[in-house]
């Protein structure tokens, strides 16, 4: 990273970052943020922006491997990292088994926040969490307006039963 | 077609592919589960430059002077414009008569009167620059402070500080009607009794927030706007701007949610399309969630004194109501009345309560101006009602259950007209209860079993019956439009169709539903039909996405139109198949999308031959007959009334949805902890287009009610008129873990006099909330002596309630 005078608001940073596997290499000002970045620079604007102050999950995205606030990160903070953006989960132009839980279960109306839902989930593995409580501790850090969060629930819960328990299932919906 | 006529499938089409009461696959997730849908904040021009606004952070005050010129001297700032510069720039109308004249600019002139008036906007190559200079021209703002008035007492005080010079007070509106039964009522009554219902301001809190991006394009101006009336939005962004309508062209597209704020006619969307016109460039804004708390409307502000005549039995024999609404400034297009005018209209609920008065009346304060909330004053009256009831059983003795028993609508009394003259033509309110009654037995059974044990913890019940009003006249809400909506409807050459409706599409399905109806009216699959929504370009004029209207107006008008254009095709059909002999056309028929008589079905022509001779091989056509296959359909629900007769009866809506709402509460007495263990919901709006669709809107209302009754809250700082709240927290939205899995059942009580049947779905889901929830802390808390009166009740509301010296209120 080049640094530079950071006392400026326009002070300018050159940053590299991979997104869905595209890496960018750009000169941005130092107070840009990184929901910013991918929706402006890289042009990425299913990551949604509703708060701008980390409450309410829709710009979440996966840094490095883990559920991050694209609102609440700086662009250079990212610097040298890989994100994986909503953009990066259907393979093949076909929904990913989340996704198409979530439509098979009416589990979105407006979709704003959806993405980040749906990020939230790719980030982590359902071998570790134990019951329906994990998972609502889970979600709890994203706000849904539409549904009242029952069809979410529901469709989380039959991608995550059939993932560990074919038969059984400890997500109750 | 004669408009009296109800609209429905046409008697032609002998095999209903049957669309209807099925889960057809939701046509718009899958942009937006990729992450495609394009949201206003989505659109990117080429030059665009972004705005942001400067927003008084004086609750009341005289703007003194502007300096502009700190701000325009930052590197990247494009302009900056005050009142002053917004050169033939008209005030919003004001239509609604009854309401004493704002006189709203778009951007504040000499006087802010709430925290988050807009006063100025600065123009910028980036969203940074801008605000950057926004944080100058608010420090180079010379502001002259006022008195301010914040509670509905302020505002009605003797020596209350006048918002608007010229009123003779702080009443925006106020309005009575008499009803010489009620006093009689109230002499002959064994009783009366008094007491204040308080519910607090709220907002509709799309996640999205709103926005616009306007451009000249080849001399037309054009708007993306997140509003749920893009039609209304373009008439009076033309009145404003003094622009021909023609030139003006508003788009919403994919929209983050609207429940109710994305009705209104903002500044914004006045002032960038003004920017874009002014500068020659593409301008955007993006509203941030700090700038929504303040800027969007409010809502469900309400304070009820209410005074209840009963006799010793549990009758109640007569109900006053005085409705306060705390409108905030009033400074919004269209004004924030009607709300509070629907809540006394909605005072009776699902319940024979025939001799009620009602007053309302709108205050001005030094509050964010208030608006549309899904269940526009509805909440708020079931919230009254019921807890009139409960206060009844509580002082008679009568079980609260029975009381309900004795007053619900039973069929046999239907159609009923309510004391405030809503015609319920129809509906399951008695069986629903019995129904909600039955599912909730076992849950409260099983919820104290849970806390047999706890002797910190108390288990209790609620209830609320409500009737939904659905596709209401809009004629009270903005004094100008009233409650038609519109379809045009056209075959291709290949045999698709496409449809553009005037409603707006924000994220209930509507597209999907409308898909459904079209295919059944013209013997389609779904997915031969294209649906365009939410452009004045490409779709009639129509009023839009509010009043649980988009299934009732949406298939009424397609219906119409289908009716229009089946005839047509007929009349081809007939011609094709008989080689020029139109005798026949009465005996043609549709069935899987082909044309045939009943006797000879297999000589028979489909869709694309039909619509190849209206467009293309016209040789084809009747002789003398006119090309083209595409019609229109205007639905203007018959039974809706726009005015209220000489008593101050209308019948609001064009039919009537019901339901009941019970609440299973556990509240622990050491903290004040609430948790809702079951909700229990018994759902009737008329036929279900599409029953999964119908869920997620009971379901998301749902959650909107028990956000109102335990969490949401915009609180202001009484002596001072300033928010308290600028993030998520302070305003407390739900999540998962705060809403339970709910238990639902429906019932389909068919709507007489609506197309297929159907009633609205999109309010009821939110208008139990209050009055269940209510009810059940207070069952929980009987013995203590706590009855609830106001809504949010919190773990400090409860504990102060419980504390040796409360009074037992908890409020």
């Amino acid at each position: 990273m080049e640094r530079q005078d950071h006392d400026s608001p326009s002070a300018q940073v050159d940053i590299e970052v991979t997104i869905n596997g595209e890496r960018f290499r750009n000169r941005v000002p130092a107070r840009l943020l990184l929901s910013d970045f991918i929706r402006d620079v890289a042009g990425l604007t299913g990551t949604h922006v509703g708060c701008e102050h980390g409450v309410c999950g829709a710009c979440t995205v996966i840094v490095d491997g883990d559920a991050a606030r694209s609102c609440s990160l700086l662009a250079v903070q990212v610097d040298g990292c890989t994100i994986r953006t909503v953009e990066d989960l259907a393979t093949d132009g076909g929904l990913c088994p989340m996704q198409q839980a979530f439509h098979e279960n009416l589990a979105l109306q407006c979709g704003f926040c959806t993405p980040g839902f749906l990020m939230t989930l790719e980030s982590v593995d359902p071998q570790d969490f134990a019951d329906a409580d994990d998972l609502f501790a889970l979600l709890s850090g994203h706000l849904c307006r539409c549904t009242g969060y029952q069809n979410i629930i529901k469709a989380v819960a039959s991608v995550w039963n059939e993932a560990i328990e074919p038969h059984g299932g400890r997500f109750q919906s | 077609m004669a408009v009296e006529e109800i609209p429905q499938i046409s008697p032609i089409i002998r095999h209903r592919t049957s669309h209807l009461g099925r889960a057809v696959p939701r046509r718009e997730d899958r942009s937006a589960l990729l992450g495609q849908s394009q949201y206003v904040a989505d659109i990117r021009l080429p030059g665009m430059v972004e705005v942001a606004f400067v927003r008084s952070g004086e609750p009341h005050a005289l703007i003194r002077s502007i300096d502009t010129s700190p701000a325009e001297q930052i590197e990247g700032v494009v302009k900056v414009v005050t009142a002053h510069d917004l050169d033939g720039v008209e005030q919003f109308p004001h239509f609604i008569e009854y309401n004493q004249p704002v006189d709203q600019f778009p951007l504040a002139r000499d006087r802010v009167r709430y925290v988050g008036s807009p006063y100025a906007a600065v123009v910028a190559m980036d969203r940074y620059v801008a605000e950057d200079a926004v944080n100058l021209v608010a420090a180079a703002t010379d502001f002259e402070p006022l008195p301010t008035v914040t509670t509905i007492d302020q505002a009605l005080a003797e020596d209350a500080p006048l918002l608007y010079e010229g009123w003779p007070d702080n009443r925006l509106t106020t309005a009575l009607i008499e009803n010489p039964a009620v006093d009689r009522a109230f002499e002959e009554a064994d009783h009366t009794f008094s007491e204040t219902y308080t519910s607090q301001r709220q907002t509709g809190l799309p996640i999205e927030t709103r926005g616009v991006v306007a451009a000249l394009r080849e001399g037309q101006l054009t708007v993306w706007t997140s509003n749920q009336s893009p039609h209304i939005a373009r008439t009076t962004i033309a009145l404003v701007l003094g622009v021909p309508e023609p030139e003006v062209r508003v788009i919403a597209p994919a929209m983050g949610g609207g429940f109710g704020p994305k009705c209104h006619v903002y500044p914004e969307e006045i002032v960038v399309p003004w920017l874009a016109m002014t500068l020659n460039r593409p301008v955007r804004w993006v509203e941030d969630r700090a700038e929504h708390l303040v800027s969007s409307v409010h809502a469900r502000d309400q304070r009820h004194d209410v005074e209840i005549a009963y006799d010793d039995d549990g009758t109640i024999r007569g109900i006053r109501v005085h409705s306060i609404g705390n409108v905030g400034s009033g400074e919004i297009f269209m004004p924030g009345t009607a709300p509070t005018f629907v809540t006394g209209g909605s005072i009776s609920g699902a319940y024979e309560l025939p001799n009620i008065e009602i007053q309302t009346t709108c205050v001005v304060t030094n509050k964010t101006p208030s608006g549309a909330y899904r269940g526009f004053g509805i909440p708020e009256a079931a919230l009254v009602r019921e807890r009139i009831i409960d206060r009844v059983a509580l002082l008679t003795g009568v079980d609260r259950v029975e009381l309900r028993r004795r007053l619900v609508l039973r069929e046999d009394q239907l159609p009923f007209r309510m004391p405030a003259g809503g015609i319920v033509d129809s509906g399951s309110h008695a069986r629903s209860f019995e129904r909600g009654l039955e599912m909730a037995e076992p849950l409260l059974t099983d919820a104290r079993e849970r806390y047999a044990d706890d002797p910190d913890v108390r288990v209790g019940i609620g209830y609320a019956n409500y009737v939904e009003p659905t596709a209401p006249t809009y004629h009270l809400t903005t004094g100008f439009w009233a409650g038609y909506d519109s379809a045009t409807l056209r075959v291709d050459g290949d045999g698709k169709a496409r449809v553009s409706l005037g409603l707006a599409a924000i994220g209930q399905g509507a597209e999907t539903t409308a898909a459904s109806v079209v295919a059944e009216a013209l013997s389609l699959q779904p997915s031969d039909v294209t649906v365009v929504m939410g452009d004045t370009e490409r779709s009639p004029y129509g009023l839009g996405a509010w009043g649980s209207r988009g299934a009732i107006v949406m298939s009424g008008s397609i219906l119409m139109a289908a009716d229009r254009l089946l005839e047509k095709a007929r009349r081809i059909a007939a011609h094709m198949l008989e080689a020029g002999d139109e005798d026949i056309v009465q005996d043609v028929v549709l069935r899987d999308g082909f044309f045939f008589v009943e006797e000879d079905p297999d000589q028979r022509v489909g869709w694309p031959e039909v619509a190849t001779a209206a467009w293309a091989r016209t040789v084809d056509l009747p002789e003398g007959m006119e090309p083209g296959l595409e019609s229109s359909g205007y639905y203007d629900p018959s039974d809706l009334e726009h005015t209220a007769d000489e008593a101050g009866r209308l019948n609001a809506a064009a039919t009537w949805a019901n339901g009941t709402h019970i609440a299973i509460v556990s509240v622990r007495l050491s903290t004040g902890e609430i948790k809702i263990e079951d909700y229990v919901v018994v759902h009737d709006c008329g036929r279900m287009l599409h029953p999964g669709l119908v869920e997620g809107q009971v379901h998301g209302g749902v959650a909107q009610g028990i956000a109102g009754s335990l969490y949401e809250h915009l609180q202001y700082d009484s002596d001072t008129a300033r928010p308290q709240f600028a993030s998520f927290l302070e305003y407390l939205v739900p999540t998962c873990a705060e809403i339970p899995k709910l238990t639902l059942d429906h019932f389909e009580s068919y709507a007489p006099h609506m197309p297929l049947g159907v009633k609205g779905a999109g309010e009821g889901g939110t208008i139990g909330g209050p009055a269940a929830i209510t009810g059940a802390v207070s069952d929980a808390l009987a013995e203590f002596g706590v009855f609830v009166t106001a809504t949010p009740i919190t773990p400090v509301t409860i504990r102060a309630a419980l504390r040796p010296t409360g009074s037992g209120e908890a409020s």
